[in-house]
């Protein structure tokens, strides 16, 4: 059994071309008027980058109202963006700073880009003191336009949109691994203890606590696997050292051995505390996936096929995804029974998943074209620029 | 000491407990969150517990006191002796943490059930009086800044005695702070929470660990 | 009845998010950080290096020196206090001065150092303490956020840990 959907389950034409390119309609709109910008940016390599971003995410979506599936699609840009974003953060570190590392200079003069990781533990110390533990700045700087204002307010308004489904349309480090999870074919790894999902929230718990009690974003000087690929504070002492082989370690376990062994997300699911922070505002979003018991034959591809372990034998039973469910929507496209469904809370579950998908969808797009799709923009201009 | 002078001493010692408090709150929180958590539901043992562990921090709090008066001032300011205590007593602190965190496994657990897994998590002992006596005189003795800011104010005075009411009226002004940590009930305890809790309480541990071990390594090596 | 209400009410939240998505990049995400940048916060002074208290004007240059920082009792730095030469391309080939960190009238330390040509050199500052209040030190070796001597893109900017008395730990 293949724990993801390999192959689109359901009929190649679920609909018309003529129908999907109206749906895809607002979508095109919308991305020419987040692109139009770029279109008239002096630097050709820019201006060509968003016409193949806005082109690539206009025809995923497209894909994804002809053939009635999201999973794959959605997993062909959030890889890309994955993959390509450090190659855009690191151009644009090289050509500020000349390295990938950041000094203890650079910090104390505001310079480290404000990363949304942070923001579990800013709350405690900015509660007691105003504070905010993150050597950044508050507003944007010349050296610093990734400042901690603009990059709060940025995620609070994805998160009113998203919700968890931050982590399937949003987080820049997430495909990194989704895409060395779909190298394999068949894991190797299958069974793994459920309890793993709770780490999540027990190193949430730990970092929040260590943070208020040391006042310092403890995640980010110790335990973030993506040092390795964005920022790193320079080695200049054995703490420094020590810190680095951490990054190291977990990054290459994390996000490239185990996610090819076990075809999950395993940095997402069993370890971001971000991710688990993230799941809270489920609880208010709209959208969420169903399973509806009626058609459910408990077959255990749904389980199997979900990339974070967010559905268990008890959640299926009770119609149910966990908390942890990023909508990314592996479970609905290999359910052959239709049975895991996009739901909006609030109206039965089943007969209006089509609608359900689709509202959520345009807002979900939207956001992914706006936000990552300007990262892909950059990453891919950087790269025009070094072959032109 | 004339009567005015033990008057403005206790208001000092319990306005400096007050106003320390939220530092203590923070500074404790990673070992109490975490073992409150795991702690069974109900406002009763909790509050029990939490009492139990007050004490044992009272305890920690006077005998320190007791130290800080026989050494006169010099122990928070004399380097060598405060690393090698704080290393110690942070390593410590990690052991208790472990302990309540990864239990024993037990041959019959649902984690030995399970065949192939990753990792086995054993079952935790029941935490009782004694683990909360454990953590309460480990983070007593635990040499927090609030902690030393009354250490060497009651230092300065007249008397023993004198000092030991001076932290009994510290410790109080602190104590209050811990209130809110039974709120820490309201959360619906299920085996999620608790083994939450618990990996959370061996990261912790794990925490303390490292930073008492490189306390000492670099005590040996530099010294 | 009261499922055809509730669906509604879903539909309604589903299409309010759609509005919401809209909204993001033209009125929301400004809102939210004007928000932020508007909630009185700031970065830790530990970070930041804290607020500038006076300027002393000297020959076509100024010294720079800022309220000192009293970390949070839990925080492991120590106190300092931080002072910057500015501009970059106003300064001497070496400066050797003291200064007064406290604004009392009385100099505090006396600094010197050689200001290189080449951005990239190392910098070696003296620090010579003048009283018991500061700390004297003499290039730095581990550098931390309370001892630290730097270049900025404005000009040179030296951390002077405060003595240990006014340390908590």
């Amino acid at each position: 059994m293949s724990s993801h959907p390999s192959t689109l389950e359901r009929p190649p034409a679920f609909r018309r071309i003529g129908k999907s390119i109206l749906l895809t309609l607002p979508i095109l709109l919308w991305s020419l008027l987040m692109f139009s910008r770029a279109f008239f940016q002096p630097r050709l390599d820019l201006r060509l980058a968003s016409v193949v971003v806005m082109l690539f995410m206009t025809a995923l979506f497209f894909l994804m109202m002809r053939t009635g599936t999201t999973y794959r699609w959605r997993r062909y840009f959030f890889v890309a963006l994955g993959l390509l974003f450090p190659v855009g953060f690191i151009a644009d570190l090289i050509a500020v700073r000349g390295t990938m590392s950041i000094p203890i200079e650079r910090m104390v003069s505001g310079d480290t880009p404000f990363c949304y990781m942070v923001i579990p533990m800013l709350v405690i110390p900015a509660a007691l003191t105003r504070s905010i533990i993150f050597p950044g700045s508050i507003l944007p700087t010349a050296s610093n336009p990734h400042s901690i204002a603009i990059m709060i307010g940025l995620w609070l308004a994805l998160t009113l949109v998203l919700g968890k489904a931050w982590c399937s349309y949003a987080c820049f480090f997430g495909g990194i691994e989704e895409g060395f999870a779909a190298v394999a074919k068949k894991p190797k790894i299958r069974r793994i203890d459920p309890r793993f999902r709770l780490v999540p929230w027990a190193i949430l718990l730990a970092i929040v606590l260590l943070s208020a009690a040391l006042f310092e974003p403890v995640y980010c000087m110790w335990l973030c696997p993506f040092k390795a690929v964005t920022e790193y504070p320079a080695v200049r002492s054995v703490q420094t050292a020590i810190q680095m082989v951490i990054f190291v370690v977990l990054f290459i376990g994390l996000v490239i051995v185990l996610p090819l062994l076990t075809k999950k997300r395993t940095q997402c699911a069993f370890f971001c505390p971000f991710g688990a922070f993230q799941s809270l505002f489920n609880k208010i979003n709209i959208f969420e996936i169903r399973i509806d018991r009626e058609k459910c034959i408990d077959c255990a591809a749904c389980r199997n096929a979900c990339p974070t372990m967010a559905i268990s034998k008890e959640s299926v039973q009770a119609g149910n995804t966990l908390l942890g469910c990023m909508k990314c929507g592996a479970c609905v496209d290999v359910c052959k029974n239709h049975a895991a469904v996009w739901h909006v809370k609030g109206t039965a579950v089943g007969p209006s998943s089509e609608r359900s998908r689709l509202l959520f969808l345009y807002g979900a797009w939207a956001m992914a074209t706006m936000f990552g799709g300007s990262v892909l923009a950059n990453s891919v201009s950087h790269l025009l620029h070094f072959a032109m | 000491m004339n009567l005015p002078s033990i008057s403005a001493s206790v208001w000092e010692a319990l306005a400096l407990g007050l106003a320390t408090g939220p530092i203590c709150l923070a500074s404790c929180g990673p070992v109490v969150v975490p073992w409150m958590l795991i702690l069974p539901n109900g406002w009763r043992v909790r509050s029990h517990q939490l009492t139990v562990f007050l004490a044992a921090r009272l305890m920690g709090y006077l005998l320190f006191a007791c130290v800080a008066w026989w050494a006169g001032s010099a122990i928070p300011h004399a380097w060598s002796g405060r690393a090698w205590a704080f290393g110690c007593v942070q390593l410590l602190l990690a052991i208790a943490l472990l302990t309540y965190a990864i239990g024993w496994p037990k041959t019959r657990s649902c984690a030995a059930e399970s065949g192939r897994r990753l990792v086995q998590i054993g079952v935790a002992p029941q935490p009782g009086r004694t683990g909360a006596a454990t953590l309460g005189f480990l983070t007593g003795i635990n040499l927090c800044p609030p902690f030393l800011v009354a250490g060497v104010r009651a230092s300065q005075l007249g008397s023993l005695p004198a000092a030991l009411v001076f932290f009994v009226l510290f410790f109080a002004g602190t104590a209050v702070w811990f209130a809110p940590f039974l709120a820490l009930g309201f959360v619906q305890r299920n085996p999620a929470i608790a083994t939450v809790a618990r990996i959370a309480a061996a990261l912790l541990a794990c925490y303390y660990g490292f930073l008492g071990a490189s306390t000492l390594i670099a005590r040996i090596i530099y010294v | 009845m009261r499922k055809s209400f509730t669906a509604v009410l879903g539909y309604f939240a589903g299409g309010l998010t759609l509005l919401v998505a809209i909204l993001v990049p033209f009125v929301l995400m400004g809102f939210f950080s004007n928000a932020v940048a508007r909630a009185g916060l700031h970065v830790d002074e530990g970070y930041s290096g804290g607020v500038a208290a006076r300027t002393i004007a000297r020959d076509g240059y100024r010294i720079v020196v800022n309220q000192p920082v009293k970390p949070h009792l839990l925080q492991r730095m120590e106190p300092f206090v931080q002072v910057a030469w500015e501009p970059a391309s106003a300064l001497p080939a070496q400066i050797s001065e003291d200064v007064d960190l406290d604004g009392d009238g009385r100099p505090d330390v006396h600094l010197t150092f050689a200001v290189p040509a080449d951005a990239k050199e190392p910098l070696q500052v003296n620090v010579a303490s003048l009283n018991d209040n500061y700390q004297s030190f003499a290039g730095v070796e581990n550098e931390s956020y309370s001892r630290l001597v730097m270049r900025t893109d404005r000009g040179i900017m030296v951390r002077v840990p405060l003595s240990r008395k006014f340390s908590t730990r």
